[in-house]
């Protein structure tokens, strides 16, 4: 009786640990999580004003964390999309070019929507690499900002709309907050419960196989790069409205730090696996880093070789990367200790 | 696969005679673009810009093409061994060419030129280095990994430097060497000629040249071939460091002055020069002089813009989209060879 017993006990933790060993196998934002807690425990002993000026911190999060989540569609199926931060400058330009900002915001974000729809032309018709044909797109919408704005930046006309927007709308949250947690809920829903959104997933993990299944590629690459590009033009608009101008320049920072935010938070650049929730972790991580050095008088160079240094230990840990060390280290000690055959 | 990515096998020698079995088979205007177009359109660029555009054949205005030319071009030579060996680009050459023009110009100043020079020199391994473990050990993505080591650089520089600008000595060794022209080419484009003909040779005659070129058609191929690939991909991102060293000295030495801030943009003219010249962004053919070719064709378009009255925003738009438009025709063109 007991022997059954205690067997029948083990057997239910193995079953357990078994489970909690798939559960974690399963989730993606492990490395999010670390550094979450990390610097979380950071900012708590040196610089606890991050979370009691926390509206600073939040408002970080909703930037860095918009152009992520965008990001994140595009990611999950496998390409890129470096052209955000072009779009950024692109669509604030745009929007501070018009009289009338409702018309301005629009414009800008159709135009987002239209960029997103070139750049996966160009991936799923003509067949270049994301990575080359974004980048291109970069350095063209890069220029166009400049043409536009004619090299200088572009004053809002309609300040009062601007300094309104800056305001807290439903409790302590200002609009941007609030716009950055419907994205993300919206997101989550998409390509968690829409079969859209789902099918992603199936896109980025294997392309024939998702083809031959039925799902139609090229239009779910169309819809992701769309997303993106609507998203980023999106984020223009608001740091254009926090600033109450529109500069040509901006967006350098934005593109490391939502590529920082993405794959720290465990989305597989070759696509298939990773959460927008992990997204959130990881855009958070950053928020906190980055308020918390600036708080703590921190120059902007060296935040940015920390985060550069984020992105970078991010980028070579991910599963793929660690499974081809782990790969060639196992080859390389069978070959020192097999015999060798010239010997 | 396409056809392109056989691996040739080590014993034939006349890997050029093979590609153009491949290009004769069927004309097709593509196929011709990808391939031959940069000769003809660069040919045409030209005569375009001496017939119409005011001052653009006057010796003074090709000695300063020549001299803006020089230090793009070098990089470009140098990453076009990352492009062939299928990693995309490396976009880390803007940090590198400030690093070692504000070293040399720095530390000259203050110390002595050679352990300037020396610094940069351990400097370009380090980034050689630290870009070809994290993409050829970890096989992280090129794009991702050089953004990142960009910043992490560029970080460094400004934050040593302070974002200041260094004058080096007007009579110095560097001045001179940055002012002396035979005729009308500037002692840099010597510089540039010798290198690519140096790293031609290192390309084409090579067993490490013909690794990366077989690496950047079939990765693992090369690698079941028993061939140690984290070695060339660490060795293509040295060369491409090393020629970012390169430029950045020719760079520093034509206006003896460096700044953190003096490479913007040297990393898609680079790009746009390697892609339009015709090596595939796709890994496996290419070569430098192909590359110079390419340098000729982006500094004469951009010295046309900058003549005809187009500013720094349009020069960006057409650099950007000759990159986007150059890799389609080359897609496009594996398309119809592949079908």
């Amino acid at each position: 009786m007991t022997q059954t017993a205690s067997l029948g006990l083990g057997n239910q933790k193995t079953d357990l640990l078994g489970r909690i060993k798939t559960t974690f196998a399963r989730r993606t934002e492990g490395r999010a999580v670390i550094l979450l807690v990390l610097v979380s425990v950071w900012a708590l002993i040196w610089e606890s004003t991050v979370f009691t000026a926390y509206e600073v911190t939040l408002g970080r999060l909703a930037l860095i964390g918009l152009t992520a989540v965008g990001l994140t569609a595009v990611i999950l199926m496998g390409e890129l999309d470096l052209s955000i931060a072009s779009i950024l400058a692109v669509s604030g330009v745009v929007m501070a070019s018009f009289d009338n900002v409702f018309l301005g915001i629009a414009v800008a974000l159709a135009i987002g929507l239209v960029i997103g729809a070139v750049n996966a032309f160009f991936v799923v018709v003509v067949g270049i690499n994301s990575f080359i044909a974004t980048l291109g797109m970069l350095f063209f919408l890069r220029g166009m900002a400049f043409v536009i704005s004619d090299e200088e930046p572009v004053t809002m006309t309609n300040k009062g709309f601007a300094l309104d927007f800056g305001k807290p709308l439903i409790g302590e949250f200002t609009p941007r907050v609030l716009i950055f947690v419907l994205a993300f809920i919206a997101m989550h829903i998409f390509l968690t419960r829409v079969r859209v959104g789902r099918e992603f997933y199936a896109v980025g993990g294997n392309r024939e196989a998702a083809r031959d299944a039925g799902i139609p590629v090229r239009g779910r690459v169309f819809t992701g790069f769309m997303i993106s590009g609507f998203v980023a033009a999106g984020a223009g608009i608001i740091v254009t409205l926090q600033l109450t101008a529109a500069d040509p320049t901006a967006g350098g920072n934005a593109l490391l730090t939502s590529f920082a935010a993405a794959i720290v938070g465990g989305i597989l650049l070759n696509g298939g696996r990773g959460s927008v929730l992990g997204t959130l972790l990881g855009a958070a991580s950053l928020a906190i880093l980055q308020v918390g050095m600036t708080f703590n008088g921190v120059e902007s160079d060296v935040q940015n070789i920390v985060i550069g240094f984020v992105l970078f230990v991010a980028v070579i840990t991910d599963p793929n990367s660690i499974r081809a060390v782990v790969g060639s280290a196992r080859a390389f000690l069978r070959s020192r200790s097999a015999p060798d055959p010239a010997g | 696969m396409t056809i392109e990515n056989t691996i040739e096998p080590s014993g034939t020698p006349d890997v050029a005679d093979r590609e153009v079995g491949v290009e004769q088979q069927d004309f097709n205007v593509l196929v011709w673009m990808s391939q031959q177009g940069v000769f003809v359109f660069t040919a045409l660029l030209l005569v375009f810009a001496a017939i119409f555009i005011d001052g653009f054949a006057s010796v003074d205005n090709i000695t300063d093409v020549f001299n803006r030319a020089a230090p793009i071009g070098i990089v470009a030579v140098g990453m076009t061994f990352v492009v062939i060996s299928a990693n995309y680009l490396d976009l880390s050459v803007v940090a590198q060419v400030a690093t070692s023009a504000v070293l040399l110009i720095a530390v000259s100043n203050s110390n002595n030129m050679f352990l300037g020079m020396a610094l940069g020199v351990l400097v370009a391994i380090a980034y050689g280095v630290v870009n070809g473990v994290a993409v050829g050990v970890f096989r992280a993505n090129a794009v991702i990994v050089t953004l990142s080591t960009t910043f992490i650089g560029l970080g460094l520089l400004r934050w040593a430097s302070g974002g200041s600008i260094y004058f080096g000595d007007p009579d110095g060794v560097i001045a001179t060497f940055g002012k002396t022209e035979i005729g009308p080419f500037p002692l840099a484009m010597l510089v540039l000629i010798v290198v690519t003909l140096v790293m031609h040779f290192v390309l084409t005659n090579t067993t490490f040249g013909f690794l990366i070129k077989s690496f950047g058609s079939n990765r693992e191929a090369t690698r079941l071939a028993g061939v140690n690939t984290p070695l060339v991909v660490i060795g293509a991102f040295t060369v491409s460091a090393l020629g970012a060293l390169l430029g950045g000295w020719v760079l520093a030495a034509f206006s003896n002055t460096a700044v953190s801030s003096m490479s913007d943009g040297f990393d898609f003219e680079a790009l746009a020069a390697i892609i339009v010249g015709g090596t595939s962004v796709f890994g496996g053919k290419g070569s430098v002089l192909r590359t110079l070719l390419g340098v000729v064709f982006v500094s004469a378009l951009t010295n046309i813009m900058v003549l005809s009255g187009y500013g720094f925003g349009y020069q960006q738009m057409a650099i950007g989209a000759l990159i986007v438009l150059a890799v389609s025709v080359d897609a496009l063109a594996r398309k119809v060879g592949s079908s």
